[in-house]
């Protein structure tokens, strides 16, 4: 076992000075017309992850009217002849920058297994545990120009470094857990600590974890020199985190419940250059009283789904960034007796915009009921590809090396969804 | 007529089935009988509402009146004066509301009654009126006899219930947050607010449960206000809670589950021995109906064939009700086969039973 989550909790003891110790942001050192142009090439990932299963039958690709269509109306879009579900108004109007993936269809319906499949993007087994695609993306693309770590996790709850997202790669690709969108506790140096004291005790920190490693394996080491350097990336980038700073106008837009307030944070995050931004919310698996739970729900995704992608336009950076809204499975067509629905990989959708995308698309479809995927279906690994492809990275041609070991980087037997690819 | 409620649920008083269960091949909202007991209309999630004459040995299935969007959400039945004829009004989940004969034949319709889901559906006393609420945050009246559109009140959140008071005075509306608004019904004007906060949670960025229904006793003196207190959003784990209150807004008396699985409370009908008769929705193969005599602490039936009950009716003379919930085996993760290979809907039974006198 390289180390237990407690190693790993980011606080002041652990995270005290190291400074220094990353990457400089390239933007401090460049002039701004090499900060600009590095700007323009920059490749970034919006992930956000409804945990537990949004219903496509609500979002996506709504069935009114049919046996399992259930009580809400679909509404027209930007997009001539493409109608989503009447939860997400904000998404319809744009609809031109969006594309939806109709016929998903992948191998598990329990929330233990589906999680970890989808997020790995479920490649043939070869005995190793395959990287998270934020973690893969952090290892493929970098961490950039932004000074921070390339994988930064957005989510309720605690945060802390999670390390095992990075599978293979090895601890420093894991994730940098913002617990409820807030930076590590104690993270700044305490005003009582003078700077050169603080130096001294970093100095003399390096001197034991350099003792340390001498008799572990890298790996144990690499996370703990990987978690101070983060929280030296961290200090100076402190006045990310508030939010209050903002304008009122964009705190109301996104809404101040714990997604929108965590979706303001992926768009600072991602203007920072930040390369993979994983944005999750909890609370999505309405097995029960689901209409009545979708109609609370969804419009909370909606509006600062919308916002982020407005945004991201209006800043010229959806060239950049890859935004993909996902799950590990949709809502069973079924509505069972406690009016929920319940889970289903069989058939669901999933939603992307931005770089390498083409926008006001929706590829593959259902039949008439929503039951059965009625075009060509789509695994998650098929969507690795077309993300990889969005991202300008071709699976044909890159391999991930684990000790030598060449490993295709998404399902080698699995394409592309290319009718959503600019 | 007696004024005591049954005793305690005994092989002696508890309710028997009559028959077997109507199965309607969808899931059904709202049941209820006509006013002379001869007719039981069921509120589908097809868009229809069907039709059963009761009046003979075996219930017979009549033509349903069609025309509705997504689900129906609401039926009621209202006596009108013999040149007008007797209607039934229902909505649905697309915004509209419709006035058929009783013989189903459509009398009028207003297609946007509200913007989307029609909760709550309601007749004033003197029978001039219909009321409606809806996800919209408003309330509207409608002329019964018409539909021509009365007065129009916007109280803003999700608005779940409502029923009149006896006496016409004042029009009661519960909302998605556990707050009941009370509005005089000839002005519109707000009067005060009821608090039942309990029946509302947010849970993580979910706001569940709220004033699911509202009923007042026949005199009048009795509001009752009823879903459950969430524990959970997602899953919905949740106890029903069915509160009395004065008029007034003072706290009388309430009914609480037993546990988190047995859901809200769906329904309520007012029996006029006295006592509430509720159906709650449970989790997977529970949920039942319960009489409850306010004051009491606890029920004193309690009772179910079929699992997960979504609405209950009472017979005019009270001795018959019928129950709609749900067929066993009805949830389940991926995809579950039916015997021909096929995907099958759930279903609705619906189960007449003896409601005996004590």
């Amino acid at each position: 076992m390289l180390c237990t989550p407690a190693d790993h909790r980011l606080s002041r003891r652990r995270f005290l000075g190291a400074a220094g110790g990353s990457a400089l942001s390239l933007g401090g050192l460049a002039t701004p017309a090499v900060a600009e142009k590095l700007k323009k090439e920059r490749r970034q990932v919006l992930f956000v992850w409804l945990d537990g299963g949004m219903s496509q039958l609500e979002s996506w690709d709504p069935k009114p009217n049919t046996p399992f269509g259930g009580p809400f109306r679909a509404i027209k879009t930007a997009v001539p002849g493409t109608h989503i579900s009447e939860l997400l108004p904000e998404s319809a109007k744009l609809m031109k920058h969006l594309a939806v993936v109709r016929s998903v269809s992948t191998q598990d319906n329990s929330h233990s297994a589906g999680v970890d499949r989808i997020n790995r993007g479920d490649p043939k087994n070869r005995g190793v545990v395959y990287p998270y695609f934020g973690s893969a993306v952090a290892k493929l693309v970098g961490a950039g120009d932004s000074g921070l770590p390339p994988y930064v996790w957005v989510k309720p709850l605690s945060g802390g470094f999670i390390y095992k997202d990075s599978g293979f790669l090895g601890p420093k690709y894991g994730a940098l857990a913002l617990g409820d969108g807030k930076p590590p506790e104690n993270l700044l140096r305490p005003k009582e600590l003078s700077a050169a004291d603080d130096d001294e005790r970093n100095e003399l920190r390096k001197l034991f974890d350099a003792k340390y490693a001498e008799q572990r394996r890298r790996e144990a080491t690499e996370a703990n020199t990987h978690a101070f350097e983060m929280a030296a990336q961290l200090q100076r980038k402190i006045e990310l985190f508030d939010l209050s700073k903002l304008p009122q106008k964009d705190q109301d837009r996104y809404g101040t419940h714990d997604l929108g307030r965590h979706m303001l944070l992926a768009r600072r995050l991602l203007e920072e250059g930040v390369t993979f931004v994983k944005v999750t919310s909890y609370g999505w698996d309405t097995h029960g009283d689901h209409f009545n739970g979708a109609a609370s729900l969804h419009p909370k995704f909606d509006r600062p789904f919308a916002a982020i992608i407005e945004d991201l336009r209006d800043r010229g950076m959806l060239d950049n960034v890859l935004v993909i809204a996902c799950a590990e499975f949709g809502r069973t067509p079924r509505i069972n007796g406690h009016i929920g629905r319940d889970h289903w990989p069989e058939a669901w959708s999933v939603c992307m915009a931005g770089r390498g995308m083409r926008g006001g698309v929706v590829a593959g479809k259902t039949n008439d009921k929503g039951t059965e995927v009625a075009t060509d279906p789509v695994d998650i690994g098929g969507l690795f590809h077309t993300w990889y492809k969005a991202l300008g990275i071709d699976p044909a041609d890159t391999e991930f090396r684990n000790g030598g070991q060449p490993l295709p980087i998404a399902h080698e037997e699995m394409k592309p969804v290319k009718e959503v690819l600019a | 007529m007696t004024t005591q409620p049954p005793k305690k649920d005994t092989p002696a008083n508890a309710p028997k089935e009559l028959g077997k269960p109507l199965v309607p091949p969808v899931q059904v909202s709202r049941v209820r009988f006509s006013p002379d007991g001869t007719l039981l209309v069921a509120a589908c999630f097809d868009g229809t509402v069907r039709r059963w004459d009761v009046s003979g040995k075996e219930p017979v299935e009549l033509p349903a009146i069609t025309g509705h969007n997504g689900w129906v959400t609401n039926v009621m039945f209202m006596s009108l004066p013999p040149k007008i004829g007797d209607k039934i009004y229902s909505t649905d989940s697309w915004g509209r509301l419709t006035a058929s004969d009783i013989d189903g034949k459509q009398r009028w319709t207003v297609e946007s009654a509200h913007d989307g889901w029609v909760r709550g559906l309601a007749q004033s006393p003197d029978k001039a009126v219909v009321a409606t609420c809806g996800k919209d945050g408003i309330v509207r009246l409608w002329r019964a006899a018409t539909g021509k559109p009365d007065i129009k009140f916007k109280l803003g959140s999700d608005l779940l219930s409502l029923a009149f008071a006896p006496d016409g005075t004042d029009l009661f509306v519960g909302d998605q947050f556990g707050v009941v608004h009370v509005l005089n019904y000839a002005s519109g004007e707000p009067v005060r607010t009821i608090e039942a906060r309990e029946l509302f949670k947010l849970d993580r960025i979910q706001d569940v449960g709220g004033v699911k229904n509202l009923m007042l006793s026949a005199d009048g003196k009795t509001l009752f206000a009823a879903g459950a207190e969430p524990k959970s959003g997602g899953f919905v784990q949740c106890v029903p809670l069915l509160i009395a209150f004065d008029r007034s807004g003072k706290r009388l008396s309430q009914y609480k589950g037993a546990n988190d699985n047995e859901g809200y409370v769906t329904d309520l009908a007012w029996h006029p021995d006295g006592y509430v008769i509720g159906t709650t929705s449970g989790q997977p193969g529970q949920g039942k109906f319960f009489f409850w005599k306010p004051g009491d602490a606890a029920a004193f039936v309690t009772g179910g064939k079929h699992p997960n009950c979504h609405s209950v009716a009472l017979a005019p003379e009270g001795d018959v009700m019928a129950v709609s919930a749900t067929n066993a085996n009805s949830s389940g993760n991926g995809r579950v086969k039916g015997t021909g290979g096929d995907y099958p809907a759930n279903n609705s039974p619906i189960q007449l039973w003896t409601v005996p006198k004590a």
